[in-house]
């Protein structure tokens, strides 16, 4: 350590994303003083490359865009005077508490009461020839590429992976302008949730389940991909293969817990691959076997971010008790109420429940005049549908993996849900618009913005071309953060089948 | 995962799965074993992209549940960093 005096700090976190910041706002709330130690030149973590909207409970900021998330995190770390110091490579932590990183070529170390590892996951590379050829690349590079630095890297992407990152970093390459020309997944079954797929199947993207890439093929770079069908087993079946014709091939097949520190702080570990394989093994305070150092976020385990900032809060919280700065019961309810919200958030998804669609109204409804249908069966925590209807017409209760349910004779038809949705599963339709048409109002968040008056091709849940329609309205308030409110003019046999216009080619 | 054996498995020390299967057939049981035989996870990146892929193929012929057993070669530093960082000079403090 040189001749240096090693500083000390209450608690020292390592990571500046969702869990680290988190952790942090919760230490230094309860008093005490906190030092935030991150590689990158800002903060924030993934969450400034999330400009999708978040699901979650309507309380924990759901319903905003990730790096909106990012900012009332930073803002609220400030107000309240944690120190976050950037372009920190922590290297190693040694038996005294002791963290040594790097700063502008400079060895430091900080000692810390307690110490809580938020160093997130790392993506899970995918081997296979010309895999490394430019060209190929991990949806977290491509999600930098686009959404911070405003680069795409490539016009025809095939994304490889369907879990929630696929099908959200091809939803963003397609607001970038970019063509996805299809998805692939070598399990048989889309794996991500279906309110996110929804709104790719829309966009017309082909969805290839039991599928692998077999080669990417090219020169000097990415030229195109061959794909293949695979069998139960995930063996290719032979003159199944199939030539794509891109230029980027975007690898999305989950990711692993960024375990160095644990590892070489002594931590135990459990092996769980549906968590991302190797995790240190934590207590119910995020503390892992060695005492006084925590661990929250994708390094506990890798989950989504709503639930990396609660075990965050729960691992803040409770170094807080234990340095002595809460009493025993102020400690047990603070822990409590966020137990509670990573309990609801945790609560056993399962996809292949079909639940009944309870969001959608009854014929007799439709005939009455406009009403919202919502379109989202699936247990997802999230619940901002419920608190955008001031009419009560929406319930989603507790647990809120509960599936929205319409309650169809509250409903006004004024459309104030259609936007709060973060999966743009709410759509309202007018059936009876006129005598020959009805009106839809949908979410749109792509460019160019149709002309209002002007003709469009109108496409079905499958992206399918089936009718044309005439743009009557387009809302876009400040406060729905770029999502525009769509009206449209649709024959009215096709009310129930219309759900969004084409976004490509020669429909606008 | 596709099975073509000249698959690149650790790009950094170019080593493809051929080579770590054959290190296996060698007898190499860890992660260590792979390494010293092939020199994979020992580049730039140190194994953070490499480490999984190879506990991966470790799997079919040994347990992994236990990380202990698999001298996966974690240790300080834990990011690339230079070495002149770590040198102090008395008289003009760190290079």
């Amino acid at each position: 350590m040189g001749e240096e005096i090693i500083k000390k700090s209450q608690v020292v976190v390592i990571g500046a994303g969702p869990a680290g910041l988190c952790a942090a706002i919760e230490a230094r709330k309860a008093g005490a003083t906190v030092l935030v130690l991150d590689e990158n030149d800002r903060p924030g973590g993934q969450l400034f490359k999330q400009i999708h909207k978040f699901f979650g409970s309507g309380k924990h900021w759901a319903g905003l865009r990730g790096f909106r998330i990012g900012e009332n995190l930073l803002k609220e770390a400030g107000q309240l005077g944690v120190k976050i110091l950037l372009n920190a490579e922590v290297y190693g932590i040694f038996d005294d508490m002791t963290v040594g990183y790097i700063r502008n070529g400079v060895e430091k170390a900080i000692k810390g009461e307690r110490i809580i590892i938020a160093t997130g996951g790392i993506e899970n590379a995918l081997p296979f020839p010309g895999g490394t050829l430019p060209g190929v690349m991990g949806a977290g590079g491509v999600q930098t590429m686009v959404n911070i630095h405003r680069v795409l890297p490539g016009k025809k992407i095939l994304m490889v992976g369907s879990g929630n990152v696929g099908v959200i970093v091809s939803y963003q390459l397609m607001q970038a302008g970019a063509e996805v020309v299809g998805i692939v997944e070598a399990a048989g079954r889309v794996r991500a949730y279906e309110v996110h797929l929804n709104k790719i199947k829309r966009a017309g993207v082909p969805i290839y389940t039991s599928h692998v890439v077999k080669e990417a093929i090219g020169k000097d770079e990415v030229e195109g991909a061959i794909i293949a069908r695979v069998d139960d087993n995930l063996n290719i079946i032979e003159g199944s293969e199939k030539h794509l014709d891109v230029d980027c091939l975007c690898i999305a097949v989950g990711l692993n817990p960024q375990i160095e520190l644990p590892y070489i702080a002594g931590c135990k570990f459990s092996y769980i691959p549906e968590r991302g394989g190797y995790i240190p093994v934590f207590d119910e305070n995020m503390e892992t076997s060695v005492k006084g150092i925590y661990v929250a976020g994708d390094v506990a385990g890798i989950e989504e971010a709503s639930i990396a900032m609660e075990e965050g809060r729960l691992a803040g919280i409770a170094c807080a008790g234990s340095l002595g700065l809460y009493d025993k019961e102020t400690e047990e309810k603070l822990k409590k109420e966020v137990k509670k919200i990573l309990r609801a958030m945790r609560t056993k998804h399962d996809s292949r429940i079909i639940h009944s669609l309870t969001g959608i109204p009854s014929n007799d409804r439709f005939e009455k005049g406009p009403v919202a249908v919502i379109e989202c069966k699936e247990e997802i925590p999230c619940n901002p549908c419920e608190s955008a209807c001031v009419f009560g017409a929406i319930k989603v209760g507790e647990p809120i993996t509960n599936p929205p349910v319409l309650f169809e004779e509250k409903c006004t038809g004024c459309g104030r849900c259609i936007p709060k949705c973060p999966g743009m599963a709410i759509f309202l339709i007018h059936k009876n618009y006129t005598d020959k048409t009805s009106l839809i109002k949908f979410p749109y968040e792509y460019l160019p913005v149709p002309e209002k008056g002007g003709l469009v091709s109108c496409v079905n849940r499958n992206g399918e071309i089936i009718s044309r329609g005439r743009i009557i309205d387009i809302k876009a308030s400040k406060k729905d953060d770029g999502t525009k409110i769509i009206a449209m003019e649709i024959p009215k046999e096709y009310f129930n089948d219309v759900r969004g216009i084409q976004i490509r080619g020669d429909g606008i | 995962m596709s099975h073509e054996k000249n698959v690149c498995i650790c790009r950094c020390e170019e080593v493809t799965e051929g080579e770590i299967l054959r290190a296996i057939e060698e007898g190499a049981r860890t992660v260590k074993g792979i390494k010293i035989r092939t020199q994979a996870t020992m580049g730039l990146c140190q194994g953070r992209t490499c480490r999984r892929l190879i506990v991966n193929i470790l799997s079919k012929h040994v347990d992994i549940n236990d990380i202990s057993k698999l001298e996966i070669g974690i240790r300080v530093p834990v990011r690339t960093i230079k070495i002149k960082n770590f040198i102090y000079d008395e008289g003009k403090g760190y290079e």
